[in-house]
């Protein structure tokens, strides 16, 4: 039975520079207890089609089209029935759980809140709702508290009773998003609309909310739309899945025909971007161009002009939307064209650096995958070897070095307090051994709160280690403050969030400028520099004049990236650099490091929490946990046998478009730093902990030239082989249970 | 725990403004025995009654010696004879205090009651006439002198229209003029500072995120974004504090308040020190006590500055 139909819906906004078609002739259905997935990269006019379905869109405005609800147009009533709507019959979850929270109000109330609307919508009084005595009404308070309790239980935060009283702030980012649905739930409503809802989140924490919601339809029959950017999200939950562009859907159909048959060009591009455990290291297929800041809204194909099997007729008519199969439409003028391109080999991308025929994994083609490498000293790599520090002949030195790396903070943040015996330490990193050979990429992955980017800023000297050293070209240096000028020009470094990175009131030419500046360049030596990074990065010369508000994400990474290299570095730290990106802008990104690494020989050590991208990098990779690093080893080893169950269970999460198992999940939150548990650290979560892991800390066991630091490293790790011979394809093992052990 | 560590560092402040209070007479020029007898005598002392009266006050001991002996008696309630009335400076006080923690705190709640709906609203209705308007009376209320104001105010409402009294203590009458006179000003910086954190809140997550439960406007501005705004402008109002401090001065004067702006002032014309000693480490003490007041207004409003512990 149809819940909600979105009927040729125009949402616009009116600025400065003339309107904005955010939404522009958009058309959806979903049904009762149906998950349904909007897909497109940023600025295709998803998130304000969600908001103009609650009716948060202002000041955007609603210029035409229906949104019908449950037999209620709600373009057509008045503000205040409107209002009436939101909560209660239609929720929403936002995509940063830690900002949609009110951070001054605990989440009990926050959920408490939620409830009295649903009871009683129309009577909303401030008095009551500030909790002022004697007006507010106490005991339905404290009632709707109790409540909320029941729901935190039901929503899967462990201990409600001692959650509820919690500040957002206190709270993981994955609890804080269970709070969210808490709080949508609370108003039962028969739609929930989630915006982004994993994309802030870790993957172990993603696969658990993603579960939630699958639940969460099927049990209370509640229609489900889940809006994201990554293919991977929405195949793992939802029955139907609708692509956007240019405020148009584009295609939509059941999830398994639009991931089989895939039939619009953008469809295609999206899906090809994606990362796969069988790509290897080739080069990524990408999209051509980027979304337009607005579209014209003229007639025509809105991806007319990135598409590569466009024509005259796709700029200047509607493409009408045909139907291709069961519940499959789509609209696009060469659809016979884009077949033709179809052979089994070809997964058909638009963009012209696809490689024909995206090869399927085959142990075999691991070498001759690999990029050609000038000193070939990654095939050596490749062949197992242990990535235990102080290396051996055949891979030269270690470029750079951290020997028995630890960090502590004090939490206590003053003499009186620390006067007063508050001797609390918080172990960011905890006696960690990393070297980094050159030429090779050193890929770093482990959930938030694992301790990888204080790593970095130690081996960057961006913070200085407790205790350990860290060494560059085998001497020992401090931190940026100590370090010579030339050992500072050898390292890059490149951070998540290039809005936050990068100074905003300077213009790009001035950003990528200034580390020449420090280094005593004259003009015309930054100027003609600056020409040949922007060139690099793969810019056009005139963003040089831009200031940072006027690119993209993607665009400013590029710069950020730029900045990174300008003093040829000959070691680049990545911290998580495609995180904040959409999919296909992920894809030109990674290709972008690629090509830089093999034209200028740099040494990269990439830094994630999303296994794909380390995986799609780096020779070999070191996984991280609470500090200290569980399992190192060869790439692909690492994610084909993991040694290490804290691995396995990582693998385990990633959202894949090509499993429909129900696979395991992580229990619970990371621990905090300060009171590390004993033994092995991961025990608390460990599928397969015995007694002896809460006593007795792991050694490391070499197991097929991989580092793990598991008592049980030799079981996990064949366990996926056996895993790994029956399915090729299938990258991830499952984590070994306590009966087959 | 974290009482007592604010009351340590709030102790170490205090201090600090004792040796600086105490200081003064030293920091004034001429022998202070001499300027004290002739005060006193109304003539040139003579070289022993300046001699015997240093021995009998203490001028003689080392600096340090009379520093202690002074804190020690001001702890306890003593802090010396006025010069002038040979009245105790406690006494003084105690007398004149109550006149201008009345002020203080009529004007501050008139400028709160002004400022923060007007704030409110402006941003709310960002960019509109009613933001416009409140935009140009803050302008105004800035700019204008609050002595100046005072007097324009007694001369339209007390000798004008008649409806309030034109100056002196008595009941809440009294109080009006002068409490709008010196919260003018403040309501004028605090509104705009209202309407900036206003503006800056509005548009965060969390204001859709309570539209999207469906809550009403009223409740999602003046609970959810309000208290949010409200932090940055709390630290402002405990330092505007010292400003309504410094203005009661003025205003005291002009409108005729036997409070310690007018103790104060006639202190200073007539070189009373132990009575300037008293007013300004009186006023050290209010204003170190009101922004102990603000760190705890602090953590209500906003849960994730630590009181004390851990900051994570």
């Amino acid at each position: 039975m149809t819940l909600l139909t979105v009927d040729n819906l125009h949402t616009r906004f009116e600025t400065n520079d003339g309107v904005v078609r955010a939404v522009d002739g958009a058309s959806l259905t979903i049904d009762r207890g149906e998950i349904v997935g909007l897909v497109g990269e940023s600025g295709s006019g998803k998130s304000v089609l969600a908001r103009s379905i609650v009716g948060l869109h202002s000041p955007g405005r609603i210029v035409e089209g229906a949104i019908d609800f449950d037999g209620v147009d709600l373009t057509d009533v008045s503000a205040s029935t409107r209002e009436r709507y939101r909560g209660t019959d239609i929720a929403m979850v936002f995509q940063d759980p830690t900002a949609t929270l009110n951070p001054v109000f605990d989440v009990g109330e926050q959920i408490a809140e939620s409830l009295r609307v649903h009871d009683d919508s129309s009577g909303q009084s401030l008095l009551d709702f500030c909790h002022v005595p004697l007006v507010s009404d106490r005991s339905r308070w404290r009632r709707h508290r109790e409540r909320a309790i029941e729901l935190m239980d039901q929503v899967g935060i462990a201990d409600p009773e001692d959650r509820v009283d919690a500040y957002p702030h206190e709270l993981s980012g994955g609890m804080c998003q269970r709070a969210m649905l808490a709080i949508a739930l609370a108003g039962d409503p028969d739609l929930l609309i989630a915006d982004e809802p994993t994309t802030a989140l870790d993957t172990t924490t993603q696969a658990r909310i993603l579960d939630q919601l699958r639940e969460l339809a099927a049990e209370t029959d509640t229609a489900v739309l889940v809006i994201s950017h990554d293919f991977g999200v929405v195949a793992d939950c939802c029955d139907r899945v609708a692509v956007m562009y240019g405020g148009e859907i584009v295609e939509r159909g059941p999830t398994d025909r639009l991931l089989e048959s895939p039939e619009h060009p953008y469809t295609r591009g999206l899906l090809s971007c994606l990362l796969r455990a069988d790509d290897g290291r080739d080069r990524l297929p990408t999209i051509d161009g980027t979304v337009p800041e607005r579209f014209d809204g003229g007639p025509g194909c809105p991806f007319a002009s990135r598409c590569s099997y466009g024509t005259d007729d796709c700029e200047r008519r509607d493409p009408a939307v045909r139907t291709v199969g069961p519940d499959h439409e789509v609209a696009c003028h060469e659809l016979e064209a884009v077949r033709a391109d179809d052979s089994p080999a070809a997964a058909g991308s638009p963009s012209e650096s696809t490689p024909p025929g995206r090869p399927r994994a085959d142990p075999s083609e691991s070498v001759t995958r690999d990029r050609a490498r000038a000193d070939g000293s990654r095939t050596i790599d490749a062949r197992g070897r242990s990535g235990s520090a102080g290396g051996s002949a055949d891979r030269g030195d270690p470029i750079l070095e951290a020997r028995g790396v630890t960090r502590t903070y004090d939490l206590a943040d003053s003499a009186i307090q620390r006067a007063f015996g508050d001797s609390r330490t918080l172990r960011a990193v905890d006696g960690v051994n990393l070297a980094v050979y050159p030429g090779e990429t050193v890929g770093l992955v482990g959930e938030s709160a694992s301790g990888k980017s204080t790593l970095a800023k130690l081996l960057t000297g961006l913070e200085a280690p407790s205790t350990g050293e860290v060494r560059f070209d085998g001497e020992p240096v401090g931190t940026v403050a100590d370090r010579t000028a030339d050992q500072l020009a050898d390292v890059g470094v490149v951070f998540q969030n290039p809005q936050g990175s990068i100074n905003p009131r300077q213009r790009v030419r001035e950003t990528i400028a200034e580390p020449l500046l420090e280094r005593g360049w004259d003009s015309e030596c930054r100027r003609e520099r600056v020409r040949e990074l922007l060139d690099l990065v793969g810019l056009a010369e005139r963003y040089g004049s831009r200031r940072p508000h006027q690119l993209s994400g993607g665009q400013l990474q590029r710069v950020a990236i730029a900045r990174a290299i300008a003093l040829e570095p000959r070691v680049v730290v990545f911290d998580e650099p495609v995180s904040a990106l959409d999919v296909s802008v992920r894809a030109q990104l990674l290709n972008l490091l690629a090509d830089l690494q093999r034209r200028l020989g740099l040494t990269y050590l990439v830094i994630s929490h999303d296994l794909d991208v380390v995986r799609h990098v780096a020779d070999r990779v070191a996984v991280m946990y609470l500090g200290e690093i569980v399992e190192r080893g060869p790439a692909e080893r690492v994610f084909d046998r993991p040694s290490h169950p804290y691995t396995a269970a990582l693998l385990e999460a990633v959202p894949r478009i090509d499993d429909g198992t129900d696979a395991t999940r992580l229990e619970g939150p990371i621990p905090s730093g300060v009171d590390v548990p004993s033994g092995c650290r991961f025990h608390p979560r460990c599928p397969i902990a015995e007694p002896v892991c809460e006593t007795d800390e792991p050694d490391s066991v070499a197991v097929g030239g991989v580092d793990s630091h598991c008592h049980f490293a030799q079981q996990v790790a064949s366990r996926g082989v056996t895993e790994d011979s029956e399915s090729p394809r299938d990258q991830s093992p499952d984590p070994p249970d306590t009966t087959t052990r | 725990m974290y009482l007592l560590y604010r009351s340590l560092t709030a102790t170490v402040v205090l201090l600090g403004a004792s040796v600086l209070t105490f200081g003064l007479v030293y920091l004034t020029p001429g022998d202070s025995a001499e300027t004290i007898l002739i005060q006193q005598t109304g003539h040139q002392p003579s070289q022993e009654a300046v001699e015997s009266f240093r021995e009998e006050e203490g001028l003689n001991e080392p600096i340090p010696v009379q520093f202690v002996d002074w804190l020690g008696s001001a702890l306890q309630g003593d802090l010396g004879q006025s010069y002038y009335s040979n009245r105790a400076v406690t006494e003084l006080l105690v007398q004149h205090l109550p006149a201008t923690i009345e002020l203080a705190v009529a004007s501050m709640a008139v400028a709160l009651l002004v400022a923060i709906p007007t704030g409110v609203a402006s941003a709310v209705h960002h960019g509109s006439s009613i933001d416009a308007g409140s935009q140009l009376v803050a302008l105004v209320g800035v700019s204008m002198p609050n002595f100046w104001l005072g007097y324009l105010l007694i001369i339209v409402f007390a000798l004008t229209l008649d409806l309030f009294p034109v100056a002196g203590t008595g009941g809440l009458s009294h109080l009006v003029l002068p409490a709008i006179a010196l919260g003018t000003g403040m309501a004028a910086i605090v509104m705009r500072l209202v309407r900036t954190s206003m503006l800056e809140v509005i548009d965060r997550e969390y204001v859709d995120g309570a539209r999207a439960k469906g809550l009403r406007g009223r409740i999602v501005v003046y609970k959810h974004a309000l208290r949010n705004a409200l932090i940055p402008v709390v630290t402002v109002i405990g330092l505007q504090f010292a400003f309504v401090l410094n203005g009661a001065v003025v205003i005291e004067v002009v409108f005729q308040r036997p409070g310690l702006g007018t103790l104060l002032v006639d202190a200073i014309f007539a070189r009373d020190y132990p009575v300037v000693q008293g007013v300004v480490l009186v006023i050290a003490v209010l204003f170190v006590v009101t922004n102990f007041l603000v760190d705890l207004t602090y953590h209500y409003l906003d849960p994730r500055i630590s009181l004390g512990g851990g900051t994570r």
